[in-house]
């Protein structure tokens, strides 16, 4: 078991709210990741989850029971801190072996609990060193260790591997992704780094402001953005935004008006948007050089060659925002000359003047294998 | 073939040669001044009496002798007993004061409260205070309580004294204890004490024997003067108490004073450095990621 349902949750710290109503329903065995900008309440939300923050309002489920009032244990939920908290006067099978001594567990199921979560996690050879004697990746492995011998049902991870340097984060990302196969349990994980977030969740939070504003699959947020804030936290470089005029809805989409020129959008169609100002977003990546359903004018002011990308930054007149373009492989583009820039009406993204996303008629289910 | 330079050391670690002689010069000066009077006590013991009075006075002993260090024994017989005396203050005090100072600056270090700020100012504020400044109503205290002449009379007052610098030391060794470690043990099941038991105490135990040290330095130097006040009984009389026995009716035996006081001084030297060899750092390398 390791069902978790939060229900109309708010955390406040004096005046300031950090957490405002967030209500998510978590399956057993899910992936869960939460990301947002920094500030926005997730380490929070976290914290409160694991039951060392105290919940100002609304309900914690875990299992049909409600848990506000129990402490960590008793949840049956086990935390990984960013910065390890590794005790560092004990040995590697001390620190892992913590929570069962803290239970008074017998010396023989000590040893055997331990020795199996080392071996899980190719420690083995270094259980009597000390932590302070590890590698950054090693040391996380060991608070890793220590999380899972209690055999929780829920993992909560902080942001585990922004220590670690991108080679060992790669690794470790896979080394968790194969733990969460291995185990089963529900993980919650908070991360900074979209790539983790898009390769290991199952569904990914995306939190604003203490606020959730968006829950889905990973390709669903990228494909389907529900806000103008999603779309342009997930993704990166992040989506250009350009602001376009409604000029009539008919059954196949919404037509409208940018840069001077005039398109069909194949989004879900709405009444009452004649006239209004909306906002056209295009992702860089599916920008490409020359005419498009839709074509630009634009001069690159910088350009970055990374051998496999090529990464454009061009100023469109009347703009003072950069539109970003991003092409595969190498392009010999030369910067401040002017080129054209076009892009497909079924790429784009079409936002009301309150930044909810009109859906786009794609379906994800046909370009993945489909998932659970 | 380029000069290839020997020296490893980081340019900001490397002086001229004239800023080398005025480092050692300046080493010279202050050591000389710090350790003067114990080079000149140290001679004085080995002297004769009366090589001490000659003139002009001679500071190298002449024909010296560890002589002193043997008949101290005798014109004092009760030297030991002093010595054990302090020892024995310093050491119950020390106990005690570590005993009250773990748990309170840990919880200075770890727990906010109301009033908690006022607390510590004050602890501040009396430390500012020496015990002399207070002999008389102390006087007055432990007759009232029936402790005077007791070793309590000078164990209490020292310990009293020398909890609030040692509560401050200690907290600040203590609030360098990330507190991750107490969320990660209460994550873990661990109840506050277990977790000050098993986490925090050993991190900081070279905290602790720094405090432990300093304390017992400071009771050490302090007997003296509420053995002096409080205690008239010469059986409880500590080391400095009962270096005045040296102070004959006519004339002081300084050549055995000195000796006296280097070997009532030598125990604490052996406690102190072997307290020393815990004072390693870096203990709590490996436990955050800073
Ligand atoms: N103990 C506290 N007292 C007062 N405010 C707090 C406290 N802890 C967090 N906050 C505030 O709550 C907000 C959310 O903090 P939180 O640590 O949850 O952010 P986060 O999303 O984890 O950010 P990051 O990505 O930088 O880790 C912040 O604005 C922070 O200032
Ligand atoms: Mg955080």
């Amino acid at each position: 078991m390791g069902q978790l349902s939060l229900k109309n949750v708010i955390k406040t710290f004096g005046d300031f709210e950090v957490v405002k109503n967030v209500s998510l329903d978590v399956q057993e065995g899910e992936f869960i990741v939460f990301v947002g900008p920094s500030g926005c309440g997730k380490s929070t939300l976290l914290r409160m989850i694991a039951g060392l923050e105290h919940t100002t309002g609304g309900d914690i489920v875990i299992d049909g029971k409600r848990v506000n009032d129990l402490p960590p244990v008793k949840r049956g939920i086990a935390m990984v801190f960013q910065s390890y908290a590794l005790y560092p006067h004990m040995s590697v099978y001390e620190n892992i072996a913590f929570p069962l001594r803290v239970e008074g567990a017998p010396e023989a199921v000590i040893r055997k609990k331990v020795n199996d979560a080392a071996a899980i996690l190719h420690l083995d050879e270094r259980l009597h060193q000390r932590p302070g004697q590890l590698s950054g990746g090693q040391r996380q492995r060991v608070a890793i260790g220590r999380a899972i011998v209690r055999e929780p049902e829920i993992f909560l991870f902080d942001e585990p591997l922004s220590n670690l340097d991108a080679a060992l984060r790669a690794d470790m990302r896979i080394e968790l992704t194969r733990l969460h196969k291995q185990l089963g349990a529900t993980m919650i994980y908070v991360t900074h780094d979209q790539i983790e977030a898009m390769t290991m969740a199952d569904r990914i939070v995306v939190l604003h402001g203490g606020d959730i504003s968006q829950v889905g699959a990973p390709l669903e947020l990228y494909h389907k953005p529900q806000n103008t804030f999603v779309a342009g936290f997930i993704g990166n470089p992040r989506m250009n935004m350009l602001p376009a005029r409604c000029m009539g809805v008919t059954a196949n989409g919404v037509q409208i008006s940018c840069q001077g020129q005039s398109v069909t959008l194949p989004v879900a169609p709405r009444a009452g948007l004649e006239g209004a100002e909306m906002l056209l977003g295009i992702r860089p990546e599916h920008v490409t050089l020359g005419q498009g359903d839709l074509t630009l004018r634009a001069t690159p002011n910088v350009i970055e060659q990374l051998g496999q990308q090529t990464i454009g930054y061009a100023s469109l007149d009347g703009r003072e925002e950069n539109f970003l373009f991003v092409l595969s492989g190498t392009r010999g583009i030369e910067d401040d000359k002017p080129i054209s820039l076009g892009f497909a009406a079924a790429d784009c993204h079409l936002f009301d003047s309150t930044g909810a996303a009109l859906e786009r008629q794609v379906d994800i289910a046909a370009m993945t294998a489909p998932t659970l | 073939m380029a000069v290839r330079s020997k020296d490893t050391r980081p340019m900001i670690d490397r002086y001229r040669w004239w800023e080398v002689v005025l480092i050692y010069a300046g080493i010279f000066v202050f050591l000389f001044f710090m350790l003067a009077p114990f080079i000149e006590g140290f001679l004085v013991s080995l002297k004769p009496l009366s090589q001490l009075f000659s003139s002009p006075y001679k500071f190298w002993p002449e024909n010296g002798s560890f002589k002193a260090y043997y008949t101290m024994w005798v014109s004092v017989p009760r030297f030991g007993r002093y010595i054990f005396n302090s020892f024995l203050i310093s050491t119950v005090a020390t106990i005690i004061v570590l005993a009250l100072v773990v748990p309170a600056a840990y919880a200075f270090a770890r727990f906010n409260y109301k009033g908690m700020a006022l607390v510590l100012g004050g602890f501040l504020a009396v430390s500012m205070f020496s015990g002399a400044v207070l002999l008389i109503p102390l006087f007055r205290l432990m007759r009232t309580l029936g402790l005077l002449n007791t070793y309590f009379a000078m164990i209490v007052p020292g310990v009293a004294f020398l909890i609030p610098s040692a509560i401050w030391l200690l907290r600040t060794y203590m609030m360098r204890i990330p507190t991750e470690l107490n969320e990660a043990a209460y994550m873990d099941g661990a109840s506050q004490f277990y977790t000050f038991r098993r986490v925090i105490l050993p991190i900081a135990a070279p905290g602790i024997v720094v405090v432990a040290i300093t304390t017992f330095i400071g009771a050490y130097a302090q007997q003296f003067i509420f053995a002096l006040t409080f205690n008239s009984k010469s059986d409880y009389m500590p080391l400095p108490v009962g270096l005045f026995a040296y102070f004959g009716k006519q004339d002081v035996i300084w050549n055995e004073l000195m000796a006296a006081s280097f070997v009532g001084i030598a125990p604490a030297l052996v406690i102190i450095f072997f307290l020393q060899r815990y004072l390693v750092g870096g203990l709590t390398a490996g436990a955050v990621k800073q």
